[in-house]
């Protein structure tokens, strides 16, 4: 079923929260909304299942308009950051509740929870109660809980935040299976770009209320929309350095040393232009054409690969990422190259050009 | 309206009611109550109208004629033309007999019952039987005294038929007078305020609260509760449930213990007995040694809300702050003044606000020990309130009175349960519902 | 930081204050059991004498057991009332969009604080007037309000307390508000129920003023008044009778302390810290 969400606004108060957002989750796609904390992810979601009332705009459910259809009639399945077990039921009657509440068979009922459980791998542990399993057993049944009754939309809000880092990257691909499995569409909320990229089909991402960019990950990673986007993909995050043009070259700010030309597409732009420059840091290499002198002020083994920060004379940084056999050093003078196929260029206001 | 503020508002009913019921109608009717002159002579529903020798009395000091009340008072047989109007419609008595008494004897009075039915007996018409003769003399019967009238229509009809002469605002005067039922006024007010005895109320009153709010609720709860925070927790646990036994006990099991210590026969004249000294009631002897005991028995009680309340504040100070100042080498004391009385400055302040408003209005302990005595020298406002209306040694229990007593502490209780409530993080309490339902 | 040293004349002082209680309670049960010779506090004999009463009854006093019956209806119909209505209006204040609801939490909070007794006249007049007086149910109704504003500032808090996202789970698996409440929701404050229970049928059980004064009649008299009548009338002067029917009276009172003291404390502190 395909979900879209239109000219969402939410104000709490005064303060407007979100403001005519606009998105649609297409059929069995899993799309991610990512977002740093506090920008509205949540509020998005509670609006789509409907624990939030819609200060203007609509949401639709396939034809189905919902907007003033109770949440509980809404046939939405889903998982909370804490998980939300009943804490005085068992993973059984847990995952049984959306059906009990509908009044289905107790046969029916105990024929579904096997399946699901089955499917997200609890079969064993029916009989115990929330405080008895692991997190990760616990996000298991919340996951059975919320797909129990096929729901139109399953929705994440944050699933894996409250797990350890090797739970995290197991059960990153256990909701993916799931989902695939399932087909169901799915609403993934999350602040770590990581997860967003690894296991969506788009993502959505959004600061302060507004949606900016919605692209599958590579195309989001390749073409940001703006310099905000461009900063939260990657990790190790993209580079900035700041300039203004001069005859087609990027003079960069404080020291009128260092200059960068401008990548061939974004030619034409006249002199005194502010700009942007974002470098990731497997685009600053030793073997690039475009070289940017430096000293290395950082260096961080991160096994497979090294992290360098080098610091420019005019005080900025460009980052790079180098196979671990690299053999540069802290305080080593550099000159290493930029990629100018793939230098990102933003106007004043973060715009890519 | 929304499902959730249909099921909040359904949610809320039942407290709603009982709440009004109780709460509110109660502070609404104090005020009401302290407006009329409601005792259990008055009754709390409607009354009658009675000419009593009381009502003369109070008639004549208000200046009422001699003469007038002369002839309010008078038991007399009059043949008036109204009761001869009644008891023709009433067709009782022999039409004869009304005749000749309309015709040739009207206006005649006589003292007694048994002067008129002597006349009657003479009348020409007269009945046949004795029986006949009784029934006539009601209808003659002028005088108001003893009789209750349930309306004042049918009292100035009785005024009416004396010929006394009365002007209507005199009429409405003796209406006024004879009423017994319940009336309005601010007669209450104007008692309590002369009274000299609510004076010495008031002092007690003072005492009461001050003494057992630095003594004890207050002032030995900071004890409690800081000499159980650095006592080792076997201790601690121990005084603390100790301190709280007093807090479940049964009032009246509570106060029969104290008793018992004090009385006679009790337990301190046992032992005051090896050194001769002679046995007494140590609770009413005198009117210091009944205050010392009101004291206790309130303040035994009333530790322990402070102690539990001041014991978690203390509790949560960070640890942290109790150790840097150790470190420093602070010893006890200056570590009890310089931190932990600063950090809970606000519960304390809780507590005082809290506990002054609860013995201001309570009277259950002092009630069940000294009752107020020896004399009046324990007795505080709000006793005083409920001796008036509800328990007092004369039977007439003066309701009004009572309630203008007590209107007094719901004031004081409004006010201060106002202050009580800027205590709190008002907006903190509550948080807008995460669900729009 | 605790030096032991320095800690016996902390003991020693509070024990020293703590002396009349102390004495008070030890000798209550020690009475009930014991005969003391005439000027001594020392007992010389066990006896169950005194606790003669428990089937003899008392001359001129009502039967204890039908009294016992009374005391324990008035104070779980109290607890009930109080459970039932302070579970509901409390969830309603702590969670529900309710109008008024700032207003609403303002007024328990200020009836919380507001001396109760000082109404006790009024309420005499109303139930007078309305044919409660000298009932149960009277008694009942009245004592339950009182201690409202208490309960569902408790309950308030305790609700507080449950998180909000197993109520949005529980609203998307598609049960109503009202199931919500009944399946998700009051299960998390089981504790806070049982509390304010344990802390309403005290309250309920030790009552004196109320029944003394709404509920005089002889027939629907509960221990309290009973108690108090005894150590009123002169005819039976005699304490270690008085201790025993006092001891009969408070044995359900120390068994539910003993049970639920740390419940209770939090409760007799005000509940303000839910
Ligand atoms: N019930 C509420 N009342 C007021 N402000 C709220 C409420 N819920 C959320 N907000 C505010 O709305 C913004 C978005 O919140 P949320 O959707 O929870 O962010 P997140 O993206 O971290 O999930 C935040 O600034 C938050 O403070
Ligand atoms: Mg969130």
């Amino acid at each position: 079923m395909e979900i879209v969400v239109k000219g969402f606004t939410k104000h709490f108060g005064d303060t407007a929260v979100i403001e005519n957002m606009n998105l649609t989750v297409k059929d069995g796609e899993m799309l991610a909304l990512l977002g740093p904390s506090g920008c509205g992810k949540s509020t998005t979601l509670f609006a789509i299942c409907g624990i939030h009332k819609m200060d203007a705009g609509q949401v639709l459910f396939g034809d189905r308009d919902v907007t003033h259809v109770p949440a509980q009639q809404r046939n939405v399945g889903m998982v909370f950051q804490s998980y939300a077990l009943y804490p005085h039921m068992t993973v059984f009657q847990n995952i049984a509740f959306p059906l009990t509440v509908r009044r289905e068979s107790k046969v029916d009922i105990k024929r579904k929870v096997m399946e699901i459980a089955d499917l997200v791998y609890i079969g064993e542990l029916l009989e115990r109660r929330p405080a008895q399993l692991s997190g990760g057993q616990q996000q298991r049944v919340s996951l059975a809980r919320a797909l129990i009754r096929r729901p139109g939309v399953l929705m994440l809000d944050e699933p894996l935040a409250n797990l350890d880092a090797r739970l995290r990257l197991e059960m990153r691909s256990e909701l993916r299976r799931i989902q695939q499995e399932t087909g169901i569409a799915a609403i993934l909320v999350t602040h770590d770009q990581v997860e967003a990229m690894s296991i969506c089909d788009r993502i959505a991402i959004m600061d302060q209320g507004k949606i900016l960019q919605i692209a599958t990950p590579a195309e989001m990673y390749q073409r940001p929309v703006n310099s905000f986007v461009a900063g939260f993909l990657g990790d190790p995050p993209i580079s900035f350095l700041d300039g203004v043009v001069r005859q087609g070259i990027l003079v960069l700010q404080g020291d009128a040393d260092d200059t960068i030309p401008l990548p061939e597409h974004i030619s034409g732009q006249p002199d005194g232009k502010v700009l942007r420059l974002g470098v990731r840091p497997e685009h600053y290499q030793p073997h690039f054409p475009t070289k940017v002198k430096g000293a290395v002020v950082f260096v961080e083994m991160q096994g497979r690969e090294i992290l360098f920060d080098v610091k420019l004379s005019n005080g900025d940084l460009l980052r790079s990422v180098q196979a671990a056999s690299s053999q540069f050093k802290l305080g080593d003078t550099v000159e290493w190259g930029v990629d100018p196929a793939q230098i990102l260029v933003f106007d004043d206001h973060g715009t890519r050009l | 309206m929304s499902v959730s503020a249909r099921l909040g508002i359904l949610f809320l009913a039942p407290a709603l009611i009982f709440v009004t019921l109780f709460f509110f109608a109660p502070v609404v009717l104090t005020g009401v109550f302290s407006f009329t002159n409601m005792s259990t002579a008055t009754g709390i529903t409607g009354g009658a109208y009675q000419v009593t020798s009381n009502v003369l009395r109070q008639l004549a000091d208000e200046g009422f004629e001699k003469s007038t009340l002369d002839r309010l008072g008078a038991k007399s047989y009059v043949v008036s033309a109204q009761a001869l109007v009644v008891a023709t419609t009433e067709g009782v008595v022999d039409k004869a007999v009304l005749v000749e008494l309309e015709s040739k004897h009207l206006g005649k009075t006589y003292q007694s019952r048994r002067d008129f039915e002597r006349f009657l007996k003479k009348l020409k018409n007269r009945p046949r039987s004795t029986r006949d003769l009784k029934k006539i003399s009601p209808y003659f019967r002028a005088s108001l005294m003893g009789q209750r009238f349930e309306s004042e229509e049918v009292l100035f009809a009785m005024l009416a038929s004396l010929d006394l002469g009365l002007p209507d605002p005199q009429m409405r005067h003796v209406a006024r007078a004879s009423y017994t039922g319940w009336v309005w006024g601010t007669g209450n007010f104007k008692r309590m305020f002369s009274l000299g005895d609510n004076l010495r109320v008031l002092r007690n009153t003072g005492i009461y609260v001050v003494a057992t709010l630095l003594l004890f609720n207050t002032g030995f709860a900071l004890v409690l509760a800081i000499a159980t925070f650095y006592l080792p927790g076997r201790h601690s646990a121990f005084f603390r449930g100790l301190w709280l036994l007093p807090r479940i006990t049964p009032p009246v099991l509570y106060v029969l213990l104290w008793k018992w210590l004090a009385w006679d026969t009790g337990f301190i004249n046992t032992i005051l007995a090896n050194f001769d000294i002679q046995s007494r009631n140590w609770m009413l002897d005198t009117g210091a040694n009944a205050w010392l005991f009101v004291v206790l028995i309130n303040g035994f009680v009333g530790a322990s809300m402070g102690m539990i309340i001041f014991a978690s504040a203390i509790k949560a100070i960070p640890q942290t702050m109790l150790h840097a100042s150790e470190v420093d080498g602070a010893n006890r004391w200056q570590q009890i003044r310089h931190i932990i009385l600063p950090q809970i400055k606000w519960p304390i302040m809780f507590i005082t606000v809290y506990q002054t408003l609860s013995l201001l209005t309570s009277f259950e302990y002092i009630w069940l020990s000294t009752d107020g005595g020896p004399g009046t020298s324990t007795e505080v406002w709000a006793l005083a309130a409920f001796h008036a209306a509800l328990d007092n040694y004369w039977g007439n229990l003066q309701y009004g009175y009572g309630a203008a007593l007590a209107l007094v502490l719901v004031v004081i209780g409004v006010v201060m349960s106002l202050i009580y409530l800027r205590l709190f993080n008002f907006d903190a309490l509550i948080t807008r519902p995460r669900i729009e339902q | 930081m605790v030096g032991h040293s320095r800690n016996w004349p902390v003991i020693a002082g509070l024990g020293l204050i703590s002396i009349p209680l102390l004495v008070m309670y030890i000798y209550l049960f020690v009475d009930t059991v014991t005969d003391s010779p005439a000027g001594s506090v020392l007992p010389n004999r066990f006896t169950l004498e005194h606790w003669r009463f428990l089937t003899e009854g008392i001359e001129g006093k009502g039967n204890i057991w039908k009294v016992t019956l009374n005391t324990a209806i008035f104070a779980s119909v109290t607890t009930t009332v109080v459970l039932l209505v302070s579970s509901m209006a409390g969830y309603a204040l702590s969670r529900l969009n309710v109008p008024m609801r700032r207003y609403f939490l303002a007024g328990v909070l200020m009836l919380h604080a507001f001396p109760s007794v000082t109404l006790i006249i009024a309420i005499f007049l109303i139930l007078q007037m309305v044919g409660l007086y000298n009932t149960l149910i009277g008694v009942i109704l009245v004592k339950s309000t009182l201690e409202l504003p208490l309960g569902i500032w408790i309950m308030k808090g305790f609700y507080d307390t449950v998180p909000w996202e197993i109520e949005m789970a529980g609203i998307v698996d598609g049960a109503s508000r009202f199931r919500v409440w009944r399946s998700l929701v009051l299960p998390q404050v089981q504790p806070g129920i049982v509390a304010l229970g344990v802390f309403s049928f005290l309250a309920g059980w030790s009552e004196y003023v109320l029944p003394q004064v709404l509920a005089p009649s002889s027939n629907v008299q509960v221990l309290s008044v009973y108690l108090a009548s005894l150590i009123a009338d002169d005819q039976h002067f005699d304490f270690n009778l008085f201790k025993s029917v006092g001891m009969f009276y408070i044995i359900p009172v120390i068994i539910l302390y003993i049970f639920f003291q740390n419940k209770l404390m939090n409760i007799y502190g005000g509940g303000i810290k839910g």
